[in-house]
C-alpha cells in the first residue's frame, strides 16, 4: 500500500487513526503492529511469515544476547543473529545476483533461484541488526515485550522506506509517548508536504525522465536537464516519503530521526553524504566503518575501510553492478577530497556548489542505468561525446511543458522557502497559521486529485 | 495556549476533510459507466484466497477506489486546471488548449501502426473489391493537430509525410487530397470531429474527384442543446460548449437508411435526433458507431453504388455526398469482429465505387481495426 494512494488516505489511515485514539494505552503497541502487518501484507502477502519470523529472532536473540551478557555465548548470539538477518537479505535481494556472475565467471549454468525480493527487507533487517548489535553492546535493554519490539520493527510509517529508525532512538517513546494536537499538527503538516513532493513534484519529474528515455530525439541539452530531472525526481521521492513517514510517526506520538537536509546544497561530496539519506549514512558509519576501525588505522587499512563501506553501501541499494561501481565511485571522490579537493574547494562556495551537483548527477546516471553500458552512455552523451546535437526540437517543446516543475522543484530543494517561511512566522505568527489552515488542505485537495486522475506513482525506493 | 488552539483547528480541518471524503467514499453507490470518461469504470474486484494472493485484488482495488472516488470529475477538473495554470503545463494527459480549442496530441508518426492499416486495407481490396469495382479511392482526413500544435507547442507529427506515408502504401487507390481545404475552424472546439457545416467543400472534392460533383445545396439546422464534445470530456477542463448543426434537403430527407449492425436489417436515420440530445451529440450523423449501414437514395441522379470504409469522421460527410447514388454502404471495420467475413453480410459484387475514408487519429492507431 502506498502512502501517497486513494486506499491509503482514505480507508487505511483514517480506520487505524480510530482504532488507535480509541484504544487504551497499553494496546496501543498492539493496535500498531496489527495494522503494520495489515499494511505490509497488503503489498506482500507472501512475505509476511517471513517479516514476523525476522521479528521473532530478532526478539529472542535480543533476550538471549542480554541473558549471557559478558560470557562468550552473548557473542555468539550476536553472530547468529547477524547471521539470520544478513542470510534472509542475502538469500532474497542477492543470491540470483551471485549465481549469474558465477555462471559468467565459470562458464556454468547454474539456475537462478527466481526469488521475489520481499519489500522493505533492506530497511527491516538494517533495523533488527542495530537493535541486535546495540543490545549486545549494551546501549539499550533487550525488549521484553514481542509486541512492542514487533510495533517497534513493523512500524507502517517507516517499514518499507525508511528512515531506518534505530530501537535506541524510540526505545522510550515506544513505552511511554505523547499525543498532543501540538504534535499531531506538526505531523501533519509534515505528511501534506511530503505528500506533495512525492505527488506534485516526483511524479511529474518522473513522467519527464520516462519521456527524455522513450524520445527518439535526445540532445546533449535533453541530457543535462534530464540529469537535473532525475536528481530532483529521486530526491523529492525519497525526501517526499520519508516527510510522510516522519509526519506520521509524530501523529502517533514519535519522533523519527532525519533522513535529508537539503542535500542538494552542499559544497562537496562529502557534505553531500552527511545530508542524503542520512539515516543509512549513519547505520554505515557506526555499524561498519567504526567496527572496522574507522580512520584509527593505516593507510591502506583506512582506504579498504572505506571502499568496503561504500561498496556496502551501493550494494545496499541492489543487487546490480552500477550500484556497486556507484558506491565505489563516492569512495574515490570523498578520498580525493579528503586528500586534496576539500581545501581547494573551500576557495569559492559557487565553483564548490555547481562541483558537488555534477558529482552528483554523474552519480545519478549511474545509479539510474540498468546496465554499465547504459551509464557509460549516458555519461559520455552528457558530455556531448554521444554524437548528439545541442538541442532538438523536442528538447524545446518539453522544456516549455517541464519548465516551471523544475524550477519549482530546483527552488524547493533548497532551504530558501522554509527560510522565508520561518521569517515570516516570526513577524506575523497568526497570519500564517490562518493560511495554512487553508493551504494545507488545499494542497492535500490537490494531491488527492492528482492521485484520482493518474496512474504513475511509484515509490523509488521500495524496489531497496 | 495560541499554539494549542492552531494546532486544534489545523487537526480538526484535516480530520473533518478526510473524515466526509471516507465516509462519502464508503456510502456511495456502485461504479457505473462513466459518461464524461466514456467508459465503464472499475468494478469491486473479485475477493477470494487466489486474488488475495496472487495480488491482483489489492492492484485491482487501487483503480476500483480511484474510480469510485466521490466528485472524481470534479477532481479531475482540479488535477486539469492545477497542470495548467499552476505548472504552466502545456498538456495535461496528453490533452491541450489553443486558440480556444481542446486538443489531444497525436504524436509520435506510428510508421508500424500505418503499416498494419495498410495491411487491412489491401486486405479488404484484394478481398471484396479487386474485381469487383471500377474505381477504388482513398482519402485521409488531417486530425486537427496540423492546425493547432505550431502555436500550442506541442509536439505534433509532420503530415506531409504521414500523408505521402501512406498514399504510397494504398497505390492501388486514387488519392484524392483534402488536406489544403480544411483549417482548425472546420472542427469542433471541444471534439475531435469536423463540423458538417463547415465540410461541404471538403465533400464536394471528393465528390468532385469521384466524378460527381456536388449540385444540391443545404439546409442548414442549428440543434437547441449545447454540444460538449469528447475532449471537454476527456480533458476535464472548464470550457465553452460548441453548437452543434446539421444540414439537410429534400433529397436527403427521402433516403432510406438501414442499419445492419445486427445481421437483420433495421431502419435507421440520418440524423438520429436521441442521439443528439444523448451523452455524444456528434452520434447523431448517421446513429453512431455501426458497423455496417446503407443508405438507398430514391432520387439519386445515377443508379451508381458506392461502398466506404470510414471511421466516425465519415458520419457526417458522407450524407452531403448521397445526391449521385443510388446507394451508398458505409463499414466501420472497428465494430467488426472479423472483416473477413463481410461478404456474408454485403454484395460487393453491386458496387461502381468504393471509397477508404480515414482519419489520421485511426490510421495512428489502427489495433483497433480488424
Amino acid at each position: 500500500m502506498l502512502f501517497s494512494g486513494i486506499p491509503f488516505l482514505y480507508l487505511f489511515l483514517p480506520l487505524v487513526l480510530i482504532l488507535y485514539f480509541i484504544a487504551p494505552t497499553k494496546l496501543k503497541n498492539f493496535v500498531l503492529m496489527l495494522s503494520s502487518v495489515f499494511f505490509y501484507a497488503w503489498g506482500e502477502r507472501k512475505y509476511v511469515i517471513m517479516l514476523l519470523l525476522s521479528v521473532l529472532f530478532g526478539y529472542v536473540f535480543g533476550l538471549l544476547i542480554e541473558k549471557t551478557r559478558g560470557k562468550a555465548a552473548s557473542r555468539l548470539f550476536l553472530v547468529l543473529s547477524v547471521i539470520q538477518n544478513l542470510g534472509f537479505l542475502c538469500y532474497f535481494k542477492y543470491a540470483d545476483f551471485f549465481i549469474e556472475n558465477f555462471n559468467a565467471a565459470t562458464g556454468l549454468s547454474v539456475p537462478l533461484l527466481g526469488v521475489v525480493l520481499p519489500i522493505g527487507i533492506s530497511f527491516y533487517t538494517f533495523q533488527i541488526l542495530s537493535y541486535t548489535v546495540d543490545v549486545y553492546r549494551g546501549d539499550v535493554a533487550a525488549q521484553k515485550n514481542f509486541v512492542t519490539l514487533a510495533a517497534y520493527i513493523t512500524m507502517f510509517p517507516q517499514l518499507i522506506a525508511g528512515p531506518i529508525v534505530r530501537y535506541s532512538d524510540v526505545a522510550l517513546q515506544l513505552g511511554e509517548r505523547t499525543h498532543s494536537f501540538e504534535k499531531a499538527a506538526v505531523g501533519i503538516r509534515r505528511f501534506v508536504f511530503g505528500l506533495a513532493k512525492k505527488v506534485l513534484l516526483a511524479n511529474r519529474l518522473g513522467e519527464f525522465c520516462d519521456i527524455f528515455r522513450a524520445s527518439d530525439e535526445q540532445s546533449v541539452i535533453f541530457y543535462w536537464v534530464y540529469g537535473i530531472a532525475y536528481m530532483l525526481h529521486i530526491y523529492f521521492d525519497f525526501s517526499g516519503y520519508s516527510d510522510m513517514a516522519i509526519g506520521l510517526g509524530k501523529v502517533f506520538g514519535f519522533d523519527f530521526i532525519e533522513n535529508f537536509n537539503y542535500p542538494f546544497i552542499s559544497k562537496s561530496a562529502t557534505e553531500f553524504w552527511r545530508r542524503w539519506h542520512m539515516s543509512l549514512g549513519t547505520w554505515f558509519r557506526d555499524y561498519v566503518y567504526i567496527p572496522m576501525g574507522g580512520n584509527r588505522v593505516s593507510f591502506l587499512r583506512h582506504v579498504f575501510n572505506i571502499l568496503t563501506v561504500w561498496m556496502l553501501t551501493g550494494f545496499w541499494h541492489g543487487a546490480e553492478w552500477n550500484f556497486v561501481i556507484w558506491g565505489l565511485y563516492f569512495a574515490i571522490v570523498l578520498m580525493l577530497e579528503k586528500a586534496f579537493l576539500l581545501k581547494l574547494l573551500k576557495n569559492s562556495k559557487v565553483i564548490s556548489r555547481i562541483y558537488a551537483l555534477v558529482i552528483v548527477l554523474i552519480s545519478f546516471l549511474i545509479f539510474n542505468a540498468t546496465k554499465l553500458s547504459m551509464a557509460w552512455t549516458d555519461i559520455r552523451s552528457i558530455f556531448g561525446f554521444g554524437g548528439l546535437p545541442l538541442f532538438s526540437h523536442e528538447t524545446a517543446v518539453y522544456l516549455r511543458g517541464y519548465g516551471l516543475t523544475l524550477i519549482i522543484s530546483a527552488f524547493a530543494a533548497t532551504p530558501v522557502a522554509a527560510h522565508c517561511l520561518s521569517k515570516l512566522r516570526g513577524k506575523a505568527a497568526a497570519a500564517v497559521s490562518v493560511c495554512e489552515c487553508f493551504v494545507l488542505p488545499a494542497m492535500f485537495i490537490i494531491c488527492t486529485a492528482y492521485l484520482v486522475d493518474g496512474s504513475f506513482n511509484p515509490f523509488l525506493y521500495f524496489r531497496f | 495556549m495560541k499554539k494549542r488552539i492552531k494546532s486544534i483547528l489545523l487537526c480538526t480541518v484535516f480530520v473533518l476533510m478526510i473524515g466526509i471524503l471516507s465516509v462519502w467514499f464508503l456510502l456511495k453507490g456502485e461504479n457505473g459507466y462513466s459518461v464524461s470518461e466514456r467508459r465503464e469504470l472499475a468494478k469491486f474486484p473479485k475477493l477470494d484466497f487466489e486474488t488475495v494472493m496472487n495480488g491482483s485484488f489489492t492492484s485491482e482495488f487501487e483503480d476500483y477506489c480511484r474510480d469510485r472516488f466521490p466528485a472524481r470529475d470534479s477532481f479531475r477538473s482540479v488535477k486539469a486546471v492545477s497542470e495548467f495554470f499552476i505548472f504552466g503545463n502545456t498538456t495535461c494527459n496528453g490533452f491541450y488548449l489553443h486558440d480556444g480549442h481542446i486538443g489531444k496530441t497525436e504524436y509520435p508518426m506510428n510508421t508500424s501502426s500505418l503499416d498494419g492499416a495498410a495491411e487491412k486495407i489491401k486486405f479488404l481490396y484484394d478481398k471484396f473489391l479487386s474485381g469487383n469495382v471500377e474505381n477504388t479511392y482513398f482519402s485521409l482526413i488531417i486530425d486537427k493537430n496540423a492546425f493547432l500544435t505550431e502555436g500550442a507547442k506541442v509536439l505534433s507529427m509532420d503530415y506531409n509525410e504521414y500523408e505521402k506515408y501512406i498514399t504510397e502504401k494504398l497505390s492501388f487507390a486514387e488519392y484524392i487530397s483534402i488536406y489544403e481545404l480544411l483549417g482548425a475552424d472546420d472542427f469542433y472546439f471541444t471534439d475531435q470531429h469536423w463540423k458538417q457545416e463547415s465540410i461541404v467543400d471538403v465533400a464536394d472534392k471528393i465528390s468532385g474527384a469521384m466524378g460527381n460533383p456536388i449540385s444540391e445545396s443545404f439546409e442548414k439546422i442549428k440543434l437547441d442543446n449545447p454540444f460538449y464534445g469528447t475532449y471537454y470530456s476527456q480533458a476535464a477542463l472548464p470550457h465553452e460548449p460548441d453548437d452543434i448543426y446539421y444540414l439537410t434537403n429534400d433529397m436527403i430527407e427521402s433516403c432510406v437508411i438501414t442499419s445492419l449492425d445486427t445481421g437483420t436489417p433495421e431502419k435507421a436515420e440520418m440524423y438520429n435526433m436521441k442521439n443528439a440530445f444523448g451523452r455524444d451529440p456528434y452520434e447523431m450523423y448517421l446513429c453512431g458507431s455501426q458497423a455496417i449501414m446503407r443508405i438507398d437514395n430514391p432520387n439519386a441522379d445515377t443508379d451508381k453504388k458506392l461502398v466506404v470504409f470510414r471511421d466516425s469522421f465519415g458520419s457526417s460527410i458522407v450524407p452531403l455526398m448521397v445526391e449521385s447514388y443510388s446507394s451508398i454502404t458505409l463499414v466501420d471495420t472497428r465494430y467488426i469482429i472479423n472483416s473477413a467475413f463481410l461478404g456474408n453480410y454485403i454484395d460487393f459484387s453491386e458496387f461502381d465505387d468504393a471509397l477508404f475514408l480515414y482519419s489520421t487519429l485511426i490510421l495512428n492507431n489502427s489495433t483497433m481495426m480488424k
